[in-house]
């Protein structure tokens, strides 16, 4: 167990962390691990990363400079941390106890303006146990419930803004706001918009004009000397930066001709698209790169569950791949929220299916952090130092995370789960139930 | 895409039947299965199991022999063999050894670099109630109107034709329990089925395979029926509700049993109770969705109340904290690898819930209760066995992989016709790329029955449901 050294080692530097600023200044040392820097370096069979100031100064084969802490990553993986492109993390406990539940809200007219930071709890159980498994920074987004009073109101096909967090359960851990605005198409903005996916369009194209309208006249609307809007003045304010094209819209759409229709409608507009889902976004491959729209896949979700994605296939990750189309694979839909670091699970599907390696570890990564616009995803100079040290290789489901920083500070990978495991496996003071193997 | 509310709902539609079925007890429950027919007295030859209501007509038979030569077996009874041969013929293993004699017209497969484990069997599916596409009129698994529904048969929801069938197929599955969902404290019988095309379901009945009962525990039929105003609204209802019927079953095992000493009048025949009948004489085993230790513990006792035994509890998040009760009562466990917290009865999981169990000595195995993680039973397998390690326990590949072969098939009473590779077993057989608890190996080659159902290199040999025909592409296939 020549890890549990450094293991000592880090749980001092973490408890000296929280007394201790200066540990800001201090450099650290990965040393020898397999390094997938996701950057131009691409990958090293064995490399030293060097990291200051919780950023990475310098990674190579063999650094040449002191550090104040060194990690021996020798026979170990180290790659940039997993990042959720799709996550209601500190937004939800559990899934079927309301009161735990702040990504959606219904019956009320919020649309586009709906902010959901305010309601994000960095303390929720979902942050340790996710980051035991690798994640680092996850996107957050709301939802809209199709069950319930606010199916049919004409404001929600837009679920509302977005953020981003670090994975390290701090109160100051959302890192970014507004990263781009989320939208139902296909199916469910269909049922969301009355009926037919038509409608979706009509509402969503609606409601950009009206945005638009109130860019080129906000003085005279905000005075009332205007004609009457069908949206409030919050939600067009939130669609300003998606009208604007400084923030993507996201919208979910699976079946090919959706995914046609979104391109279309973004063309329309000048927007910066994503979609959501893309069940059948391999039939439409070409005509996603060639519009430069990333996709955000449940890489291991084939199922023919809808009309909409009779053509899910485990190959579709590879297929848009080589098309050209940037990738990235969210958590499976099948797992929840709570379990965002199966996306890994899922990239490594998708490489069974043909996605090259090195895409799998993107679409991961790198790629969510591109299609956002926030850091993390790459080990290269100045990058922000999340790095997950791992077991194996972190596409396999046998391997784990063995040490984890974010922003370069070491992490515990303590969590509910380990902590249940450990108390029915190990002697603890009062709890006299543990099992004598 | 997925929509996050739909979780109450889900988790309720969802098949959440878990059964427990102890290997002992599923030897039990087998050997009063080979009494059938002392019942038949006084002319009443069948019993209340009815196992030939709606008989079996699979008729799947082997074309040739197949010998696999040079691979890696993991047969399901702790042994890993290297560089061994295998021979399947007359659909049974044949023989297991280093270099066997290919008899003629023989089907050879070069097996080096490859690994063979027994198919995969999921004892928790809904293919078929459930099927795809997820449209209103085909959600067939839930008989969502009384807290007792003893008296459905899954077997009459399924459409043979879902596509899940043939893409679970393709994940290495040969045999799957369909159950009805987890809404009501008796949610009907389970049929176990061979995955294989065909036109009826009766088409696919596993041959001679007990019959089970689905209850559920916990939140569901208390959310179900306490919303509607009725009972069971709460946990203690639920149990009530339980007891009030093996009481009523108690009564009518009674009724006939006086029938058929004394005669007199002939008691009416009720559908519901002849099912709660059949696992009180120990022909119908109950698989039961039960997510909360405590809960586990008290069905326990009910079963001892009332005389029968549970198989299997279901969705067993909790059952790490009764492990050792669970051994002692011979009772197994389903388990996912890591699912949790999309109820309160789900939030206490540890992803190290099958190893303890296992260690613990209880039978414990994966499950899937998702058309999706059915494809992957392999990779949820590896899963809790690494989870295992890190707990500090030594667990093999030889060892884990009973978790989704010979403990599923101890839970639904077929052991002793398939889950292992032992000779005069059925030859279900999967043929993998390499180690099966890697997230990169695939299914190459599935034999039911000694027959290649699936075979990854030759598209003539990957079923096509009649759904699939002409659905994305007139002319061409789905995939």
């Amino acid at each position: 167990m020549k890890n549990s050294i450094v293991n000592i080692a880090l749980a001092c530097a973490m408890a000296l962390g929280a007394a201790a600023p200066q540990l800001q200044a201090e450099t650290l040392m990965i040393k020898g691990g397999r390094v997938h820097t996701l950057g131009e370096a691409g990958s090293l069979e064995s490399a030293d990363i060097l990291l200051r100031d919780g950023r990475v100064v310098a990674v190579a084969p063999a650094l040449d400079a002191a550090a104040d802490r060194t990690i021996d990553a020798a026979g170990k993986v180290v790659t940039p941390g997993v990042i959720a492109p799709v996550s209601e993390l500190g937004l939800t406990e559990i899934g079927a106890a309301s009161a735990t539940n702040d990504y959606a809200v219904t019956g009320e007219s919020i649309g586009s303006a709906f902010d959901p930071v305010p309601a994000y709890n960095p303390k929720s159980t979902l942050i340790p146990f996710n980051r035991a498994g690798g994640v680092t920074r996850a996107l957050v987004f709301p939802g809209i419930s199709l069950w319930g009073d606010s199916v049919g109101d004409p404001q929600r096909v837009f679920a509302g803004r977005s953020f981003a967090i670090e994975l390290n359960g701090d109160f100051d851990s959302v890192v970014a706001t507004d990263l781009a605005q989320k939208a139902y198409l296909g199916e469910p903005g269909g049922k969301l918009a009355g009926g037919s996916r038509a409608s979706a369009f009509a509402k969503v194209k609606s409601a950009l004009r009206e945005a638009a309208e109130y860019r080129d006249h906000r003085e005279a609307i905000r005075r009332g000397d205007w004609r009457q809007l069908n949206h409030s003045l919050a939600d067009l304010e939130a669609l300003q930066p998606v009208v604007a094209g400084r923030q993507p819209l996201m919208v979910t759409a699976n079946r090919a001709s959706d995914i046609l229709a979104a391109i279309d409608l973004a063309g329309e507009f000048n927007l910066r698209l994503i979609v959501q889902g893309a069940a059948e976004g391999w039939m439409v491959a070409d005509q996603l790169a060639a519009a430069a729209v990333p996709v955000v896949i449940d890489a291991i979700d084939n199922l023919p569950i809808s009309f909409s994605s009779l053509g899910a296939r485990f190959d579709n990750a590879a297929l848009l791949h080589r098309a050209g189309v940037k990738v990235a694979i969210s958590g499976p839909g099948y797992a929840g929220t709570h379990n965002v670091y199966l996306s890994r699970q899922s990239a490594g599907n998708a490489v069974a299916y043909g996605l090259p390696y090195e895409a799998g570890l993107r679409a991961i990564s790198a790629n969510v952090a591109d299609i956002f616009g926030i850091e993390g995803g790459v080990i290269e100079p100045g990058a922000v130092a999340d790095i997950a040290i791992w077991s194996g290789d972190p596409l396999e489901v046998t391997s784990y995370p063995e040490q984890l920083l974010i922003g370069g500070e070491p992490q515990s990978l303590v969590n509910r789960s380990t902590r249940l495991r450990d108390r029915y496996l190990k002697p603890e003071q009062g709890h006299g139930n543990w099992y004598r193997f | 895409m997925q929509l996050y509310p739909l979780y109450p709902l889900y988790s309720l539609c969802s098949p959440c039947a878990r059964w427990l079925v102890a290997a002992l007890g599923a030897a039990l429950l087998l050997s009063g299965c080979g009494q059938e027919g002392k019942s038949g007295q006084e002319g009443e030859s069948v019993t209340f199991a009815r196992q030939d209501a709606f008989p079996s007509t699979y008729s799947v038979t082997q074309s040739r022999p197949v010998l696999i030569r040079g691979a890696t077996l993991l047969t399901g009874t702790d042994k890993k063999l290297d560089d061994a041969d295998l021979l399947l013929s007359g659909g049974k293993i044949a023989r297991i050894g280093p270099d066997l004699k290919a008899p003629e017209d023989v089907l050879e497969i070069d097996g080096s670099g490859k690994w063979v484990t027994p198919g995969i069997i999921d004892v928790h599916s809904h293919l078929g109630d459930y099927p795809a596409p997820a449209i209103e009129s085909s959600q067939d698994g839930n008989e969502m109107t009384s807290p007792n529904t003893a008296e459905v048969w899954a077997e009459h929801s399924v459409w043979t034709q879902d596509p899940q069938f043939p893409l679970a197929l393709a994940g290495g599955v040969t045999t799957l329990q369909i159950l009805p969902g987890s809404a009501n404290l008796f949610g009907g019988r389970s049929v176990t089925l061979k995955n294989v095309p065909a036109r009826r379901v009766q088409d696919m009945k596993f041959p001679g395979a007990p019959y089970g009962l689905k209850m559920a525990c916990g939140e569901n039929p208390k959310r179900v029926y306490g919303g509607k105003g009725v009972a069971p609204s709460t946990r203690m209802g639920n149990v009530a509700g339980y007891r009030e019927a093996w009481i009523a079953a108690s009564n009518y095992r009674e009724k006939w049993r006086d029938y058929k000493k004394n005669g007199g009048d002939r008691p009416e025949r009720d559908l519901q109770l002849e099912t709660l009948t059949g696992v009180l004489d120990g022909e119908i085993l109950v698989h039961n969705h039960c997510y909360r230790g405590e809960e586990m513990a008290v069905m326990m006792d009910i079963a001892g109340e009332f005389g029968f035994r549970v198989s299997t509890f279901h969705h067993a998040v909790e059952a790490y904290k009764v492990a050792d009760l669970l051994a002692k009562n011979n009772v197994c466990a389903a388990v996912w690898a890591d699912w949790w917290g999309f109820k309160h009865e789900a939030f206490d999981m540890t992803q190290a819930n099958l190893a303890i169990l296992d260690r613990a000595g209880a039978c414990a195995m994966i499950h899937s209760d998702s058309a999706v993680g059915i494809q992957h039973l392999n990779q949820e397998t590896a899963k809790a066995m690494a989870a295992g390690r890190r707990a500090g326990f030594d667990i093999q590949p030889q060892h884990a992989v009973a978790w989704m072969t010979l403990n599923p098939a101890r839970a639904l009473g077929i052991a002793d016709q398939t889950g292992s590779l032992e000779a005069g077993k059925m030859a279900d057989v999967v043929v993998w790329s390499g180690n099966p608890f890697s997230v990169y190996t695939r299914a190459e080659k599935v034999f039911i029955d000694g027959e290649l159902m699936y075979d990854r290199d030759d598209p003539d040999r990957q079923p096509r449901t009649d759904f699939e025909l002409g659905i994305l592409d007139a002319e061409g296939e789905r995939l």
